[in-house]
């Protein structure tokens, strides 16, 4: 178990035509002992890269890492003491389970062969796959390939867990129930853990701290719940949370905002945050928006027509426009979303009135894509944040 | 159940054979109309043979035979009956000829005589010691050209397989001997090892040592040999490794090495292990081609190779047509097909029972 710490991690691939490719740039970030990090972004964003430099797979252009307080930019894989599951499990298909299991052990220590096949089996029961130990990977399901490729992990019993996205071949049902177990394991062990996902629901469900990553860049660092209300920047409030935030382009225009379709008031508060910018992206989160059929008593309220109700049960995810006329797909008129409670009647081309309120907006700088100001968070809230 | 099956089908197969009569008609309401039907003409069959005699009108045979011609047996048999049997003929005939011939006292000029049989050429060729020193040299080369491929073969598609640039070149050079023929190479590599200009002894000589009798010496012979068919075939089983090593993802070497895996262990525990059935591939090729390995030595030396070269092949074509005991040389054929088949039984028979074949 150890503190791993990125220090200014750079990764440049050149192809074939001397062209040189920024993987990764500059990514700071330090995770301390026993806690869970996840990494995550959209596809081709680095995190694998960053991830495999850790792992000793991918050499390192410029900056360190430091395992507790030994640099191991140099050290090769097979000695950096780190454990990684694949997305693919990469499970040796020559051998059986307990082969497989054993073998980061036989290679990576000079334990005797008891001692190794006891450290197998007490892996195994805590895994649930005693029973298999004598099979071999290609008589096991998806779900139990999954379970061996983690077991193969944990027996080791390394510095750091490398988890490549390791869920994301399995059904939904067994992805929740895994994603369930994989944090459950990763408590009790209190093993230092990079999980890399493009799935933000894992990343926001079983990080301590996210960090994200778009184009190679750092985006953010924080908690699940800073990183989804305290947004460091629009990719980082588009990419966290499940609809994405709204947001609506505009500029200041002394206490209003005006944007092409409604001007938008804002408090002296604001106003005075939002000094010297003019260019500014709102943002709103779809369950901040209020929904009501009468006209609120509020100047911050839109009249929208309902385009689609997405009933999901426990919530409806409602699309709203403007306009009342047919609009094709690939319209690029402003559609917000947002989500109201489960049970309640409103249909599609129904025209609501659609409150935001001010203490929950959030405005971004429109050049920059940097957040001026976050929501206002209250009370237990602010504390927990 | 069967009968009733059994009984719709045969009505089925009537109305199909006379096209103008009203199926629609014709047809029994329900099976178990059907199984009346059937009761009255063709009933009894299921007892035994019996049923011909008791059909007065011949129907039943005249149904057999429909029976007999919609099968797939016969449906088929265009497809394969012609390659069976020129194989049968040409093959498996031959074989069999050859193993006749082997049991008489055929030699010189004559007919065969077949009236006197035994298996006198194999109580022979167990007393003669050329038999045995053939026997011997045949399996030294088959084990070492084999294990001498296998290993070299491997080396190079290893070397290869490592994103190497001109890789296509490479693999082009490596399996350029192989297109040759063996009296090319028997050729190309008589010269290599001639005594007074040959480059062989040429670079020996530049550390001091030699010259030797490469393809004279008969405790050398039959290595130089090997050499020169290794040189040509090694090629062939670098491709075939290439290929295998190409199946196995980049992530098992990736999850080896993390594992704590060096460089060594890795392939030796988690790669070689994984191309078993190329080795087992690519081994019966070679070994097959290293008992055939005559016009390879015949090449070189004729009808009598060196001694310590002289293989069951070479031996047998000298028995045959040159001492013309015909008889004699059909028997030590036949040793040379039993060891085959004792090498490729296990292969087709392990082919067999995981359903390749």
């Amino acid at each position: 178990m150890a503190r791993t710490t990125l220090e200014h991690i750079t990764k440049v691939f050149t192809d074939d035509n001397a062209n040189e490719i920024v993987a990764v740039d500059d990514v700071s970030i330090e995770i301390e002992d026993g806690e869970f990090l996840v990494l995550v972004g959209p596809s081709g964003c680095g995190k694998s890269t960053t991830l495999r430099m850790v792992a000793g797979l991918e050499t390192i252009t410029d900056g360190r890492i430091r395992l507790d307080d030994r640099v191991i930019n140099d050290l090769p894989a097979q000695d950096r003491d780190i454990a990684m599951v694949f997305q693919s499990y990469a499970l040796y298909p020559h051998m059986t389970v307990r082969g497989n299991m054993a073998f980061g052990l036989e290679e990576s220590t000079d334990l005797p062969d008891e001692e190794i096949d006891a450290l197998v089996t007490e892996t195994a029961e805590m895994l649930g796959i005693e029973g298999m130990l004598d099979r071999t990977p290609d008589e096991l399901s998806g779900g139990q390939q999954q379970r061996v490729a983690l077991g193969r992990a944990i027996v080791r019993d390394p510095d750091v867990f490398l988890m490549d996205e390791p869920l994301s071949n399995l059904d939904a049902k067994l992805r929740s129930q895994m994603r369930m177990e994989l944090q459950r394991l990763q408590e009790g062990l209190e093993t230092t853990t990079i999980y890399v996902t493009h799935d933000q629901t894992e990343a926001m469900t079983m990080g301590d701290r996210i960090a994200v990553l778009n184009d190679g860049k750092l985006q953010q660092v924080g908690t699940p719940l800073e990183c989804y209300h305290r947004p460091a920047n629009l990719f980082v409030a588009g990419f966290i949370g499940e609809p994405s935030m709204n947001t609506i382009r505009g500029t200041i225009d002394n206490d209003e905002i005006v944007t092409d379709e409604f001007t938008y008031p804002i408090s002296a508060d604001l106003a005075a945050e939002l000094e010297g910018v003019s260019d500014v992206t709102l943002g709103i989160r779809p369950e901040d928006l209020e929904l009501s059929t009468e006209k609120p008593e509020d100047s911050r309220a839109l009249s929208m027509i309902v385009d689609v109700v997405e009933p999901m049960g426990d919530e409806n995810v409602v699309y709203l426009r403007f306009d009342s006329g047919d609009v094709g797909i690939d319209d690029d008129q402003l559609v917000l979303i947002a989500t109201i409670d489960g049970i309640s009647d409103i249909a599609d081309t129904e025209t609501v009135w659609v409150r935001i309120p001010e203490e929950a907006v959030h405005v971004f700088s429109t050049e920059s894509g940097r957040a001026i100001r976050n929501r206002r968070l209250e009370g237990d809230a602010e504390r927990v944040v | 159940m069967k009968r009733i099956i059994h009984a719709l089908r045969t009505r089925a197969r009537n109305a199909r054979s006379d096209g103008d009569r009203d199926v629609g008609v014709d047809r029994p309401a329900s099976a178990a109309e059907a199984l009346k039907d059937e009761g009255d003409t063709d009933a009894i069959r299921s007892d035994g043979g019996v049923a011909a005699e008791t059909d007065p009108t011949g129907e039943y045979e005249r149904r057999r035979l429909q029976r007999w011609r919609d099968s797939d047996f016969v449906q088929s048999a265009p497809f394969w009956l012609p390659p069976f049997l020129l194989m049968g003929f040409f093959v498996y005939a031959a074989i069999g000829w050859n193993f006749l011939i082997s049991l008489t006292e055929y030699s010189g000029f004559g007919d065969v005589d077949y009236s006197t049989i035994g298996l006198h050429n194999y109580v022979e060729l167990v007393g003669d010691a050329g038999f045995w020193a053939a026997t011997r040299n045949t399996l030294v080369l088959l084990v070492a050209f084999t294990l001498a491929c296998l290993v070299l073969g491997l080396s190079l598609a290893i070397l290869l397989d490592r994103k190497i640039r001109f890789e296509r070149t490479f693999r082009t050079i490596y399996l350029l001997p192989f297109a040759l023929s063996f009296i090319v190479t028997a050729q190309f590599w008589m010269w290599m090892y001639n005594f007074d200009f040959g480059i062989v002894n040429g670079l020996f000589g530049l550390v001091g040592l030699g010259p030797y009798s490469w393809l004279g010496s008969p405790r050398l012979v039959l290595g130089s040999v090997i050499f020169a068919l290794m040189w040509q075939f090694s090629g062939y089983t670098m491709v075939v490794y290439l290929a295998a090593l190409r199946a196995i993802p980049g992530d098992q070497y990736e999850a080896a090495r993390v594992d704590g895996a060096n460089t060594l262990k890795l392939y030796w525990r988690v790669i070689i292990p994984q191309l078993k059935p190329a080795t087992v591939s690519a081994s019966v090729v070679l070994v097959l081609f290293a008992l055939k390995a005559f016009d390879f030595l015949y090449a070189i030396w004729g009808f009598r190779p060196r001694r310590g070269a002289d293989i069951l092949a070479t031996k047998m074509v000298r028995e045959a047509f040159q001492r013309q005991e015909w008889a004699y040389g059909a028997s030590i054929a036949i040793v040379l097909f039993i060891i085959s088949l004792a090498i490729i039984a296990p292969y087709l028979y392990q082919q067999y029972t995981q359903g390749n074949l």
